[in-house]
Protein backbone atom coordinates (compact mmCIF):
# COMPACT_ATOMS: atom_id res chain seq x y z
CA UNK A 1 0.00 0.00 0.00
CA UNK A 2 2.99 2.23 1.11
CA UNK A 3 4.26 1.82 -2.79
CA UNK A 4 1.09 2.78 -4.20
CA UNK A 5 0.76 6.02 -2.12
CA UNK A 6 2.73 8.24 -4.61
CA UNK A 7 -0.01 7.80 -7.44
CA UNK A 8 -2.34 10.66 -7.67
CA UNK A 9 -4.95 8.63 -8.51
CA UNK A 10 -4.11 5.90 -5.71
CA UNK A 11 -4.41 8.36 -2.39
CA UNK A 12 -8.38 8.55 -2.23
CA UNK A 13 -8.30 5.03 -3.64
CA UNK A 14 -6.07 2.93 -1.58
CA UNK A 15 -8.56 4.61 1.64
CA UNK A 16 -12.12 4.46 -0.10
CA UNK A 17 -11.10 0.36 -0.80
CA UNK A 18 -9.43 -0.37 2.35
CA UNK A 19 -12.33 -1.83 3.76
CA UNK A 20 -13.24 -4.21 0.57
CA UNK A 21 -12.20 -7.90 -0.16
CA UNK A 22 -8.61 -8.47 -1.66
CA UNK A 23 -10.45 -9.25 -5.40
CA UNK A 24 -12.69 -6.12 -5.71
CA UNK A 25 -9.38 -3.92 -4.74
CA UNK A 26 -7.06 -5.26 -6.91
CA UNK A 27 -9.14 -4.83 -9.76
CA UNK A 28 -9.33 -1.70 -8.83
CA UNK A 29 -5.71 -0.99 -8.29
CA UNK A 30 -4.91 -2.89 -11.58
CA UNK A 31 -6.53 -0.67 -13.35
CA UNK A 32 -5.05 2.71 -12.27
CA UNK A 33 -1.90 0.98 -13.06
CA UNK A 34 -3.09 0.59 -16.20
CA UNK A 35 -3.67 3.99 -16.53
CA UNK A 36 -0.40 5.36 -15.51
CA UNK A 37 1.39 2.84 -17.63
CA UNK A 38 -0.36 3.81 -20.24
CA UNK A 39 -0.61 7.49 -19.56
CA UNK A 40 3.42 7.43 -19.64
CA UNK A 41 3.63 5.51 -22.98
CA UNK A 42 1.30 8.81 -24.36
CA UNK A 43 2.99 11.58 -23.01
CA UNK A 44 6.14 9.57 -23.87
CA UNK A 45 5.23 9.69 -27.26
CA UNK A 46 3.75 12.91 -27.65
CA UNK A 47 7.30 14.33 -26.36
CA UNK A 48 8.50 12.99 -29.68
CA UNK A 49 5.67 15.02 -31.52
CA UNK A 50 2.56 12.47 -31.15
CA UNK A 51 -0.18 14.30 -31.44
CA UNK A 52 -3.21 11.67 -31.18
CA UNK A 53 -1.39 10.31 -28.29
CA UNK A 54 -1.08 13.93 -26.91
CA UNK A 55 -5.31 14.41 -27.60
CA UNK A 56 -6.09 11.10 -26.14
CA UNK A 57 -3.59 12.31 -22.84
CA UNK A 58 -4.85 15.50 -22.46
CA UNK A 59 -8.78 14.49 -22.79
CA UNK A 60 -8.06 11.59 -19.87
CA UNK A 61 -6.12 14.04 -17.99
CA UNK A 62 -8.44 16.71 -17.80
CA UNK A 63 -11.35 14.85 -16.43
CA UNK A 64 -8.83 13.58 -14.02
CA UNK A 65 -8.02 17.33 -13.21
CA UNK A 66 -11.54 18.25 -12.94
CA UNK A 67 -12.29 15.45 -10.40
CA UNK A 68 -8.82 16.27 -8.21
CA UNK A 69 -9.87 19.99 -8.12
CA UNK A 70 -13.33 19.27 -7.38
CA UNK A 71 -12.08 17.64 -3.90
CA UNK A 72 -9.86 20.75 -3.07
CA UNK A 73 -11.48 23.95 -4.32
CA UNK A 74 -14.68 26.22 -4.64
CA UNK A 75 -16.30 25.47 -7.27
CA UNK A 76 -16.11 28.58 -9.59
CA UNK A 77 -12.11 28.08 -9.04
CA UNK A 78 -12.09 24.93 -10.93
CA UNK A 79 -12.03 24.96 -14.29
CA UNK A 80 -10.02 28.02 -14.66
CA UNK A 81 -7.64 25.81 -12.73
CA UNK A 82 -7.76 22.81 -14.73
CA UNK A 83 -7.11 24.92 -17.70
CA UNK A 84 -4.09 26.07 -16.26
CA UNK A 85 -2.79 23.11 -15.01
CA UNK A 86 -3.27 21.63 -18.55
CA UNK A 87 -1.52 24.86 -19.99
CA UNK A 88 1.46 24.33 -17.05
CA UNK A 89 1.28 20.62 -18.26
CA UNK A 90 2.30 21.73 -21.72
CA UNK A 91 4.49 24.38 -21.32
CA UNK A 92 6.73 21.63 -18.57
CA UNK A 93 6.26 18.82 -20.43
CA UNK A 94 9.52 17.98 -21.27
CA UNK A 95 10.46 18.06 -17.81
CA UNK A 96 8.44 14.49 -17.78
CA UNK A 97 11.35 11.21 -17.96
CA UNK A 98 9.70 8.81 -19.86
CA UNK A 99 12.12 6.46 -17.57
CA UNK A 100 9.34 6.78 -14.67
CA UNK A 101 5.54 6.90 -13.89
CA UNK A 102 3.54 9.59 -15.51
CA UNK A 103 1.26 10.01 -11.90
CA UNK A 104 4.05 11.42 -9.51
CA UNK A 105 5.06 14.28 -12.15
CA UNK A 106 1.14 14.91 -12.87
CA UNK A 107 0.50 14.74 -9.17
CA UNK A 108 3.00 17.24 -8.02
CA UNK A 109 2.14 19.29 -10.65
CA UNK A 110 -1.55 19.41 -9.77
CA UNK A 111 -0.30 19.89 -6.30
CA UNK A 112 1.57 22.72 -7.04
CA UNK A 113 -0.97 24.50 -9.17
CA UNK A 114 -3.62 23.95 -6.03
CA UNK A 115 -1.33 25.47 -3.91
CA UNK A 116 -0.64 28.44 -6.18
CA UNK A 117 -4.61 29.00 -6.23
CA UNK A 118 -4.70 28.62 -2.41
CA UNK A 119 -2.42 31.38 -2.15
CA UNK A 120 -4.24 33.77 -4.89
CA UNK A 121 -7.43 33.64 -2.64
CA UNK A 122 -4.85 35.92 0.08
CA UNK A 123 -4.60 39.09 -2.63
CA UNK A 124 -8.27 38.16 -4.23
CA UNK A 125 -11.06 41.13 -3.79
CA UNK A 126 -13.84 39.68 -2.43
CA UNK A 127 -17.71 41.68 -2.44
CA UNK A 128 -20.26 41.54 -0.35
CA UNK A 129 -23.53 39.72 -1.17
CA UNK A 130 -26.53 41.79 -0.45
CA UNK A 131 -29.20 40.04 1.41
CA UNK A 132 -31.80 40.55 -1.91
CA UNK A 133 -30.34 38.41 -4.07
CA UNK A 134 -32.52 34.92 -3.80
CA UNK A 135 -30.55 32.05 -4.20
CA UNK A 136 -30.88 29.62 -1.80
CA UNK A 137 -27.84 28.35 0.57
CA UNK A 138 -25.98 25.64 -0.89
CA UNK A 139 -22.56 26.72 0.61
CA UNK A 140 -23.08 23.71 3.13
CA UNK A 141 -23.12 21.28 0.32
CA UNK A 142 -20.31 22.72 -1.17
CA UNK A 143 -17.64 23.06 1.50
CA UNK A 144 -18.57 19.96 2.96
CA UNK A 145 -17.69 17.65 -0.37
CA UNK A 146 -14.42 20.32 -0.48
CA UNK A 147 -11.07 18.61 1.01
CA UNK A 148 -10.91 22.50 1.59
CA UNK A 149 -12.96 22.27 4.18
CA UNK A 150 -11.08 19.50 6.31
CA UNK A 151 -7.85 21.67 5.76
CA UNK A 152 -9.70 24.25 7.30
CA UNK A 153 -10.98 22.34 10.11
CA UNK A 154 -7.17 21.85 10.72
CA UNK A 155 -6.46 25.85 11.38
CA UNK A 156 -7.10 27.61 14.76
CA UNK A 157 -10.62 28.70 14.56
CA UNK A 158 -10.18 31.86 14.78
CA UNK A 159 -8.55 31.92 11.24
CA UNK A 160 -11.04 29.48 9.69
CA UNK A 161 -14.12 31.49 10.72
CA UNK A 162 -12.45 35.03 9.10
CA UNK A 163 -11.21 32.70 6.03
CA UNK A 164 -14.59 30.90 5.57
CA UNK A 165 -16.52 34.17 5.48
CA UNK A 166 -14.36 36.56 4.05
CA UNK A 167 -12.74 34.22 1.18
CA UNK A 168 -15.54 31.31 0.66
CA UNK A 169 -18.99 33.31 1.34
CA UNK A 170 -18.04 37.01 0.31
CA UNK A 171 -18.51 38.63 3.18
CA UNK A 172 -16.51 42.11 4.07
CA UNK A 173 -13.74 42.55 6.80
CA UNK A 174 -15.88 44.58 8.32
CA UNK A 175 -18.99 42.13 8.64
CA UNK A 176 -16.90 39.23 9.39
CA UNK A 177 -15.45 41.68 12.08
CA UNK A 178 -18.57 42.19 13.37
CA UNK A 179 -19.82 38.66 13.20
CA UNK A 180 -16.85 36.86 14.92
CA UNK A 181 -15.99 40.04 17.86
CA UNK A 182 -12.45 39.94 16.27
CA UNK A 183 -10.90 43.55 15.58
CA UNK A 184 -10.82 44.66 11.39
CA UNK A 185 -6.97 43.96 11.80
CA UNK A 186 -6.71 40.89 13.63
CA UNK A 187 -9.57 39.59 10.68
CA UNK A 188 -6.61 40.43 8.13
CA UNK A 189 -4.26 38.99 10.27
CA UNK A 190 -5.96 36.09 10.64
CA UNK A 191 -6.80 35.43 7.09
CA UNK A 192 -3.32 35.65 5.85
CA UNK A 193 -1.90 33.69 8.60
CA UNK A 194 -4.58 31.32 8.10
CA UNK A 195 -4.30 31.01 4.18
CA UNK A 196 -0.42 30.64 5.02
CA UNK A 197 -0.66 28.19 7.23
CA UNK A 198 -3.30 26.44 4.88
CA UNK A 199 -0.74 26.67 2.13
CA UNK A 200 2.69 25.17 4.42
CA UNK A 201 0.11 21.97 5.16
CA UNK A 202 -0.58 21.44 1.75
CA UNK A 203 2.82 21.81 0.73
CA UNK A 204 4.07 19.34 3.65
CA UNK A 205 1.99 16.52 3.30
CA UNK A 206 3.66 13.54 1.80
CA UNK A 207 0.38 12.80 -0.54
CA UNK A 208 -2.06 15.16 -1.53
CA UNK A 209 -3.61 12.54 -3.54
CA UNK B 1 -13.71 12.42 -21.04
CA UNK B 2 -13.44 15.90 -21.46
CA UNK B 3 -12.23 17.96 -24.65
CA UNK B 4 -12.01 21.80 -25.16
CA UNK B 5 -10.82 24.18 -27.21
CA UNK B 6 -7.84 24.17 -24.98
CA UNK B 7 -7.05 20.84 -25.50
CA UNK B 8 -7.54 21.22 -29.28
CA UNK B 9 -4.76 24.23 -29.57
CA UNK B 10 -2.23 22.78 -26.89
CA UNK B 11 -2.42 19.88 -28.88
CA UNK B 12 -1.92 22.01 -32.43
CA UNK B 13 1.12 23.57 -30.91
CA UNK B 14 2.47 20.47 -29.82
CA UNK B 15 6.32 20.47 -30.89
CA UNK B 16 8.63 17.37 -30.13
CA UNK B 17 11.06 18.55 -27.55
CA UNK B 18 13.65 16.83 -26.00
CA UNK B 19 13.46 15.38 -22.35
CA UNK B 20 14.97 17.23 -19.75
CA UNK B 21 18.21 15.36 -18.32
CA UNK B 22 19.79 16.54 -14.49
CA UNK B 23 22.95 15.35 -16.15
CA UNK B 24 22.96 17.91 -18.93
CA UNK B 25 22.04 20.78 -16.19
CA UNK B 26 24.99 19.56 -14.16
CA UNK B 27 27.22 19.55 -16.96
CA UNK B 28 26.13 23.17 -17.89
CA UNK B 29 26.46 24.38 -14.38
CA UNK B 30 29.76 22.72 -14.11
CA UNK B 31 30.89 24.19 -17.10
CA UNK B 32 29.62 27.52 -16.38
CA UNK B 33 31.53 27.69 -12.98
CA UNK B 34 34.30 26.62 -14.11
CA UNK B 35 34.67 28.62 -17.32
CA UNK B 36 33.78 31.62 -14.29
CA UNK B 37 36.74 30.36 -12.82
CA UNK B 38 39.59 29.85 -15.66
CA UNK B 39 38.17 33.86 -16.49
CA UNK B 40 38.86 34.76 -13.02
CA UNK B 41 42.17 33.33 -12.76
CA UNK B 42 43.30 33.99 -16.26
CA UNK B 43 42.54 37.71 -16.10
CA UNK B 44 45.22 37.91 -13.17
CA UNK B 45 42.88 38.30 -10.19
CA UNK B 46 44.71 35.60 -8.03
CA UNK B 47 46.49 36.91 -4.46
CA UNK B 48 49.89 37.35 -5.48
CA UNK B 49 51.13 35.54 -2.34
CA UNK B 50 49.39 32.13 -3.22
CA UNK B 51 52.38 29.76 -3.09
CA UNK B 52 52.23 30.92 1.44
CA UNK B 53 48.82 31.14 1.53
CA UNK B 54 48.51 27.71 -0.02
CA UNK B 55 50.48 26.92 3.13
CA UNK B 56 47.84 27.72 5.43
CA UNK B 57 45.07 25.80 6.86
CA UNK B 58 42.62 27.78 6.23
CA UNK B 59 43.17 28.33 2.75
CA UNK B 60 42.06 25.07 2.29
CA UNK B 61 39.50 25.13 5.02
CA UNK B 62 37.64 27.87 2.92
CA UNK B 63 38.45 26.72 -0.45
CA UNK B 64 37.02 23.26 0.58
CA UNK B 65 34.46 24.28 2.53
CA UNK B 66 32.97 26.87 0.05
CA UNK B 67 33.40 24.23 -2.69
CA UNK B 68 31.32 21.42 -0.69
CA UNK B 69 28.86 23.74 -0.05
CA UNK B 70 28.51 24.98 -3.34
CA UNK B 71 28.14 20.99 -4.82
CA UNK B 72 25.69 20.05 -2.28
CA UNK B 73 23.75 22.93 -3.33
CA UNK B 74 23.82 22.45 -6.93
CA UNK B 75 22.81 18.80 -6.47
CA UNK B 76 19.57 20.19 -4.27
CA UNK B 77 18.57 22.70 -6.85
CA UNK B 78 19.01 20.19 -10.12
CA UNK B 79 16.92 17.86 -8.50
CA UNK B 80 14.31 20.10 -7.45
CA UNK B 81 13.42 21.63 -11.33
CA UNK B 82 11.87 17.75 -11.86
CA UNK B 83 8.29 18.94 -10.51
CA UNK B 84 7.97 15.09 -8.88
CA UNK B 85 11.34 15.70 -6.43
CA UNK B 86 11.54 17.83 -3.43
CA UNK B 87 14.98 19.92 -2.35
CA UNK B 88 14.05 19.55 0.96
CA UNK B 89 16.51 16.73 1.80
CA UNK B 90 19.51 18.26 -0.20
CA UNK B 91 19.22 21.34 1.60
CA UNK B 92 19.40 20.12 4.70
CA UNK B 93 22.64 18.06 3.83
CA UNK B 94 23.76 21.59 2.60
CA UNK B 95 22.92 22.99 6.07
CA UNK B 96 24.67 20.10 7.88
CA UNK B 97 27.72 21.15 5.82
CA UNK B 98 27.73 24.79 6.75
CA UNK B 99 27.45 23.66 10.30
CA UNK B 100 30.21 21.43 10.45
CA UNK B 101 32.29 24.06 8.43
CA UNK B 102 31.58 27.05 11.26
CA UNK B 103 33.00 24.01 13.84
CA UNK B 104 36.07 23.07 11.69
CA UNK B 105 36.96 27.09 11.46
CA UNK B 106 36.40 27.59 14.90
CA UNK B 107 39.26 24.38 15.50
CA UNK B 108 41.57 26.12 13.01
CA UNK B 109 40.89 29.80 14.89
CA UNK B 110 41.58 28.71 18.28
CA UNK B 111 45.13 26.90 17.51
CA UNK B 112 45.79 30.14 16.12
CA UNK B 113 46.55 31.37 19.68
CA UNK B 114 46.52 35.11 20.79
CA UNK B 115 43.31 36.83 20.43
CA UNK B 116 43.70 40.24 18.73
CA UNK B 117 40.78 43.01 19.35
CA UNK B 118 38.02 41.45 17.16
CA UNK B 119 37.48 44.50 15.85
CA UNK B 120 40.74 44.89 14.25
CA UNK B 121 40.35 41.28 13.22
CA UNK B 122 37.19 41.79 11.31
CA UNK B 123 38.72 44.91 9.67
CA UNK B 124 35.26 45.93 8.27
CA UNK B 125 36.33 48.24 5.48
CA UNK B 126 37.10 45.53 3.74
CA UNK B 127 35.17 43.10 4.86
CA UNK B 128 32.27 44.97 3.22
CA UNK B 129 34.58 45.04 -0.06
CA UNK B 130 35.30 41.40 -0.12
CA UNK B 131 31.29 39.98 0.74
CA UNK B 132 30.52 42.87 -2.61
CA UNK B 133 33.18 40.77 -4.84
CA UNK B 134 31.63 37.81 -3.59
CA UNK B 135 28.22 38.87 -4.76
CA UNK B 136 29.15 40.27 -7.93
CA UNK B 137 30.89 36.60 -8.58
CA UNK B 138 27.93 35.09 -7.53
CA UNK B 139 25.84 36.58 -10.37
CA UNK B 140 26.87 34.75 -13.13
CA UNK B 141 25.95 31.02 -11.44
CA UNK B 142 23.11 32.47 -10.33
CA UNK B 143 22.00 33.64 -13.82
CA UNK B 144 22.59 30.19 -15.36
CA UNK B 145 20.87 28.30 -12.41
CA UNK B 146 17.99 30.72 -12.94
CA UNK B 147 17.60 30.05 -16.79
CA UNK B 148 17.34 26.41 -15.65
CA UNK B 149 15.20 26.46 -12.71
CA UNK B 150 13.14 28.40 -15.49
CA UNK B 151 13.37 25.70 -17.82
CA UNK B 152 12.50 23.06 -15.06
CA UNK B 153 9.94 22.76 -13.06
CA UNK B 154 10.34 23.43 -9.19
CA UNK B 155 7.34 22.47 -7.33
CA UNK B 156 8.70 23.68 -4.20
CA UNK B 157 9.67 27.23 -5.50
CA UNK B 158 10.91 28.40 -2.26
CA UNK B 159 13.57 25.84 -1.49
CA UNK B 160 14.84 25.67 -5.17
CA UNK B 161 15.33 29.32 -5.21
CA UNK B 162 17.41 28.40 -1.50
CA UNK B 163 19.08 26.22 -3.33
CA UNK B 164 19.97 28.14 -6.35
CA UNK B 165 21.11 31.13 -3.97
CA UNK B 166 23.33 28.98 -1.62
CA UNK B 167 25.00 27.11 -4.82
CA UNK B 168 25.28 30.63 -6.36
CA UNK B 169 26.76 32.19 -3.32
CA UNK B 170 29.05 29.71 -2.36
CA UNK B 171 30.92 29.45 -5.63
CA UNK B 172 30.83 33.50 -5.96
CA UNK B 173 32.86 33.08 -2.78
CA UNK B 174 34.71 29.81 -3.62
CA UNK B 175 36.15 31.89 -7.37
CA UNK B 176 36.84 34.74 -4.68
CA UNK B 177 39.12 32.44 -2.39
CA UNK B 178 41.43 32.73 -5.04
CA UNK B 179 42.25 36.75 -4.53
CA UNK B 180 41.10 37.03 -1.19
CA UNK B 181 44.00 37.83 0.59
CA UNK B 182 42.56 37.68 4.11
CA UNK B 183 43.15 33.50 5.94
CA UNK B 184 41.84 34.76 9.56
CA UNK B 185 39.23 32.24 10.63
CA UNK B 186 37.04 34.51 11.85
CA UNK B 187 37.28 37.37 9.26
CA UNK B 188 35.78 34.51 6.76
CA UNK B 189 33.18 33.74 8.79
CA UNK B 190 32.04 37.14 9.29
CA UNK B 191 32.52 38.33 5.83
CA UNK B 192 32.19 35.24 3.52
CA UNK B 193 28.50 34.74 5.49
CA UNK B 194 27.83 37.72 4.95
CA UNK B 195 28.41 38.01 1.57
CA UNK B 196 27.03 34.54 0.72
CA UNK B 197 24.06 35.51 2.90
CA UNK B 198 22.79 38.17 1.15
CA UNK B 199 23.24 36.64 -1.78
CA UNK B 200 20.99 33.52 -0.91
CA UNK B 201 18.45 36.00 0.85
CA UNK B 202 18.34 38.12 -2.64
CA UNK B 203 17.63 34.74 -4.53
CA UNK B 204 14.93 33.45 -2.07
CA UNK B 205 13.13 36.19 -2.68
CA UNK B 206 13.32 37.42 -6.09
CA UNK B 207 13.56 33.72 -7.88
CA UNK B 208 9.94 32.66 -6.86
CA UNK B 209 8.65 35.77 -8.04
CA UNK B 210 10.07 36.33 -11.35
CA UNK B 211 10.49 32.12 -12.04
CA UNK B 212 6.73 31.52 -11.19
CA UNK B 213 4.86 29.06 -14.03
Amino acid sequence: MAVLSGYPFMGPMTCAFAPLPDFVRHRFIGRALVADSEWSAWMAAAQSGDSRAYHRLLVEVSSWLHRYFTRRLPPPMVEDTVQDTLLAIHEKRHTYDPARPFGPWLAAIARYKWIDRLRTLKSAQTEALTDELAITDHEEAVTSASALERLLQELKPAQSAVIRMVKLEGLSIEEASVRTGQSISLVKVNIHRGLARLAAKVRNRPDAG
Amino acid sequence: MRDSPLIEDLVKDLKPVRPRSAKADALIVGGLGLVELALFLGLGMARPDMPAAMAQPSFWWKLGSLGVIAVLGAIAAIVSFDPAASPRRGLRWVAIAIGVCFVTGWVIDAERGGMSSLISRLDWRNGIQCALKMAALSLPPLIGLGLLMHRGAPTDAAGTALAVGITAAAWGAFVFVFACPYDDPLYLAVWYTVGCGVVTILARLLLPRLLRW
